[in-house]
């Protein structure tokens, strides 16, 4: 199966996605993101990510209930799809086999 | 915290609402709206407004990303190669099935396409006019205004004379070069023979001021010399059988020349041939040579006899150009003026003017003549492409009308094809295809038509084009465009219409087209209202022509001939009347001065009045049957008649005012004490063409004036005879001018010839719009009796006659063809009324025009559709009620 190219902040977000569990939608994501990386970036990026990461089916998204905040506008819930899930753990997978190739003094060398 | 101070910009808001994609827009409004309160918890409002603003920039076009929409069915591609071929299959199918349909189209359209090409290639070719010289838009022509010595804009000028050119050239810095550009004849000598050509003298910048090239020669010197001369292709093929002939010697007199011999010229150069659209066109050129007298003499101002034209500096500005040669002229002419004003008293005034070169050829003040040819009349492009465009849309209207009432045929297969899933879009890409490639048969028929009929419209427009001009950059895109629209406009309304059938209408039950049909019928009284338009046109310059034709001109032209011979003094005059009186089939001779003079002299002391001034003898008018209503005739008796008395025509009474016009005097008054009397009155007749009202004329023996032809009136059926009489007796008497001459009569009809064309021009136009009306007609009047066959067969079981049948079945169309009559009537009348506002001699408009016109619109439409309409009626009713 061909596989789908995932870009850095693709990856980021998508783990923020996942990370959020369930909770994750565009205000949720960007605070994530502020927080753990210390990047801030427009609210624009992440919602084009979002919406690129849906569409390649990493992500689905269903509307979520109406309440009383935002003047009940309804929120766009993302969860992580298998697919997103596999592509997760692939890129895992992947840096931990290239991290073992690397000889350990180079490893120091750079740390220092 | 209040509420309020928690929310963002309203503006900003408005803008996001505005411009975000709809889809993603509740979520993100939600989303900003939760950071900003985010924000305003953490930094303050200023900052959680400065983010705000930011981020709703960061989620508007051109950043944000549209959500893709969710498709409820996968669409098929609408261009798939096997629906395609299945389309090409069906479409050659349908056009086989409906020979008669196919062909009405086919037919009709390609000879609309046809005569748009051919309007095409004639605007083409008159727009492109000139356009060829490098110089331009460099290159004008010096033109000048007339103005009435109290200030009042008299006429336009586009004459010139020996000095403006080079004065203006010497003057105005901006003005690069001139060329003036003289139109003559010259006689030619090739052994004994002497033949008169057209020939034209030009400064010898000529060839750098104008792109013609030369095949052998050298153009910058090629009108140095004085005794040169530089011949067309054509030409030195004709006079010396090559077109090597450069440095040959030709034998040459010019009629401006003061010698009456004939010269050698050497010839310098051979140039091209001009092209067709060019207002010069020239077979002889020879240098132009001026005396330094004229060049001296300030009174040459007012000498106006040929065209000058001028390259300006790429920069110039014209206006400034203009003012500068007015006051070049206003300086050199000075002493001239003044001059003029004590010999004549005041004087018109001029004001000069620059005119574009590519401006002459379709301009109405300010023509292309004097020696410039083919100067056209933007009024015949209009009325050509008018007409095109009239058959090319009756020709559409066919289409639409026929493709429309045949779909009741289709409308099964539009409904099965709807079941079976196919989209709207997909139909109208059928039936726009089906357009295109019966648009495309016609296109290639249309070709071919118009390489068989260009020589026929060459004639009629004057032109001489070719059919590899066809060829042509811009007007193969042009025809494209044609090609293209057509298609479209024959093919969308009924691919519209078609596409949109309810399939369970069609399927289920009888599907019914015959509504009110509006459309149709309103196109094919559009149709027929062109088609009459056209006939009523076509009647009207018929009897114009007629009238033109045939109109007494107030004398006799039956039987006279011409004989032109320039500078014919008395006594040549006489010798050569005895010498052709000789034969006895020469009735009468009389001489008049070639070409055409007027002059100006005063009547009753002050007036000032123009008029055509003759020089004749006693016999002019009795040679030409012209009666002297008032007064006598010139006399051999009276010695004074030829230095003292004149006679006038009626016209020329009425101007002067006069109720008794005999022993009134007219004044040569710049002249001095050159008066005369008036001995008689003729009859006015036309000398000059019908086109132009008769003019004030008068006639005089002056001998200081030379004569210039001869006319002869000989006895009937004694042409040959007399021909050769007269040829001998010119070549014994005056070897050394050329002989021609002209019979009067055929000269008279020579001058409608503009007429004679459009008379045919608009034949071919009414003939071609009544054949597609009418094919169209008939192809309706088909379908409809189609229709109707399960009717027709019950009326006929019913009893119906086949008259009250064919009158059912035509009723309907002939209903509609005079309808359109009430449109085309009063459209007709206005036109051919300004039409003929033209002509001072006119037929009046008769209601016959229009009555003669309705029935035959009405007869011929009647034809065609009875046709059919017999046809139907006379078909057994058990054939068409059995089948099912």
């Amino acid at each position: 199966m061909r596989r789908t190219y995932l870009g850095e902040f693709e990856e980021v977000v998508l783990l923020m996605v996942a990370i959020l569990d369930g909770e994750a939608y565009g205000v949720t994501v960007s605070q994530a993101l502020e927080e753990h990386t210390g990047r801030v970036v427009t609210f624009g990026t992440v919602h084009n990510t979002l919406i690129r990461l849906e569409e390649k089916g990493f992500v689905g998204s269903e509307l979520g209930g109406a309440t009383n905040e935002r003047g009940g506008r309804r929120k766009r819930l993302f969860h992580v799809t298998a697919l997103g899930n596999r592509a997760l753990q692939e890129i895992q997978q992947l840096r931990q086999q290239l991290w073992q190739l690397l000889p350990p003094t180079k490893l120091q060398l750079n740390s220092l | 915290m209040k509420t309020n101070e928690l929310h963002p910009p309203q503006w900003a808001n408005r803008l996001l609402r505005w411009l975000h994609p709809e889809d993603t827009l509740e979520e993100v409004e939600g989303d900003l709206e939760e950071l900003y309160a985010y924000w305003h918890e953490r930094a303050g409002k200023r900052q959680a407004t400065w983010r705000y603003l930011l981020n709703v920039a960061s989620v508007l076009p051109p950043f944000v990303r549209r959500r893709e929409r969710k498709q409820a069915y996968n669409n098929p591609f609408l261009i798939q190669p096997s629906m395609l071929r299945n389309y090409f299959t069906i479409a050659f199918r349908t056009l086989a099935h409906n020979k008669v349909y196919s062909s009405i189209n086919v037919i009709g359209l390609s000879i609309g396409l046809a005569a748009a090409m051919l309007i095409m290639l004639y605007t083409k070719d008159e727009v492109s006019f000139d356009r060829f010289h490098a110089n331009n838009p460099h290159i004008y022509r010096i033109t000048s205004k007339q103005f009435t010595p109290a200030g009042v804009f008299q006429s336009y000028n586009t004459h010139t004379g020996y000095l403006q050119g080079p004065k203006f050239a010497a003057g105005v810095p901006e003005i690069k070069m001139s060329v003036r550009y003289q139109s003559d004849r010259s006689d030619i000598k090739v052994g004994t023979e002497v033949k008169s050509f057209e020939s034209f003298h030009a400064d010898s910048s000529f060839f750098a001021l104008f792109s013609f090239p030369l095949i052998s020669g050298n153009p910058a010197t090629a009108l140095k010399e004085p005794k040169s001369v530089v011949l067309s292709e054509e030409m030195a093929e004709k006079q010396f059988g090559t077109t090597n002939a450069l440095g040959k010697i030709l034998l040459v007199r010019n009629s401006n020349g003061d010698s009456k011999e004939f010269e050698p010229y050497t010839v310098t150069g051979i140039a091209k041939k001009c092209p067709q659209n060019s207002s010069i066109k020239f077979d002889f050129l020879f240098p132009y040579v001026v005396s330094k007298e004229d060049m001296a003499n300030g009174g040459n101002w007012f000498n106006f006899f040929q065209n000058t034209f001028v390259v300006l500096q790429p920069n110039a500005n014209l206006k400034k150009v203009e003012a500068t040669m007015n006051r070049v002229f206003q300086k050199d002419a000075k002493q001239a003026l003044e001059e003029e004003v004590k010999r004549f008293g005041p004087q018109s005034k001029t004001e000069y003017m620059l005119q574009a070169f590519t401006d002459m050829h379709l301009n109405k003040d300010m023509p292309a003549q004097n020696g410039l040819v083919d100067g056209s009349n933007p009024m015949f492009s209009y009325i050509l492409s008018g007409i095109a465009l009239f058959i090319l849309l009756i020709a559409c209207i066919n289409f639409v009308n026929l493709t429309v009432a045949r779909s009741l045929k289709r409308a099964k297969e539009i409904g099965v094809r709807k079941v079976v899933g196919g989209g709207r879009g997909q139909l109208m890409m059928q039936f726009l295809g089906e357009s295109f490639i019966l648009c495309f048969l016609a296109f290639g028929f249309a070709l071919l038509l118009v390489q068989m009929v260009l020589p026929t419209f060459n004639e009629l427009s004057n032109k001489a084009l070719a059919f590899s001009y066809l060829f042509d950059a811009q007007l193969v895109a042009g025809y494209i465009a044609l090609f293209l629209a057509t298609g479209l406009l024959a093919g969308f309304y009924p691919a519209l219409v078609l596409s949109n059938y309810n399939p369970v209408q069609t399927l289920y039950s009888r599907f019914n087209l015959s509504g009110k049909n509006y459309l149709q019928k309103g196109l094919v009284v559009l149709q027929f209202a062109l088609a009459s338009f056209l006939i009523i046109a076509t009647l009207t310059i018929y009897s114009q022509f007629n009238y033109l034709t045939n109109k007494d001109l107030g004398y006799n032209d039956k039987g006279v001939i011409t004989v032109g011979k320039s500078g014919l003094n008395r006594n040549e005059t006489k010798v050569f009347k005895d010498e052709l009186l000789k034969n006895q089939n020469i009735q009468e001779v009389a001489p008049k001065n070639g070409g055409n003079w007027y002059t100006i002299a005063k009547v009753n002391g002050q007036t000032e009045i123009n008029f055509a001034y003759e020089t004749v003898d006693a016999t002019y008018f009795s040679l030409l049957q012209i009666p002297i209503i008032k007064g006598r005739n010139f006399s051999a008796e009276f010695n004074s008649d030829s230095t003292s008395s004149v006679l006038v025509n009626e016209s020329f009474v009425k101007k002067a005012g006069w109720t008794n016009p005999l022993g009134q005097v007219v004044d040569f008054w710049y002249n001095e004490g050159e008066k005369y009397k008036v001995i008689g009155v003729i009859k006015d007749y036309h000398f000059e063409s019908l086109n132009s009202e008769i003019k004030p004329q008068l006639f005089t023996m002056k001998p200081g004036n030379q004569y210039g032809k001869v006319f002869i009136k000989i006895k009937e059926g004694s042409e040959t005879a007399s021909l050769n009489h007269l040829a001998k007796t010119y070549k014994k008497l005056f070897p050394t001018n050329p002989y021609e001459y002209k019979f009067m009569d055929e000269e008279n009809e020579k001058r409608y010839e503009s007429e004679a064309k459009w008379k045919q021009i608009m034949l071919f136009g009414a003939i071609l719009t009544i054949f597609i009306s009418c094919i169209g007609l008939f192809g309706l009047a088909t379908l409809s009796a189609e229709r109707r066959t399960k009717e027709i067969g019950i009326r006929k079981v019913l009893g119906a006659s086949v008259a009250s049948i064919t009158t059912l079945l035509s009723a309907d169309f002939l209903k509609l063809v005079s309808l359109s009559f009430v449109f085309a009537f009063p459209v007709a009348y206005y036109a051919i009324k300004q039409w003929l506002e033209n002509y001072p001699y006119r037929i009046d408009i008769s209601v016959w025009t229009f009555v003669i016109a309705a029935a035959l619109s009405i007869l011929i439409a009647f034809f065609t559709v009875s046709f059919q309409s017999i046809k139907a009626a006379l078909g057994n009713p058990v054939k068409s009620l059995k089948s099912e």
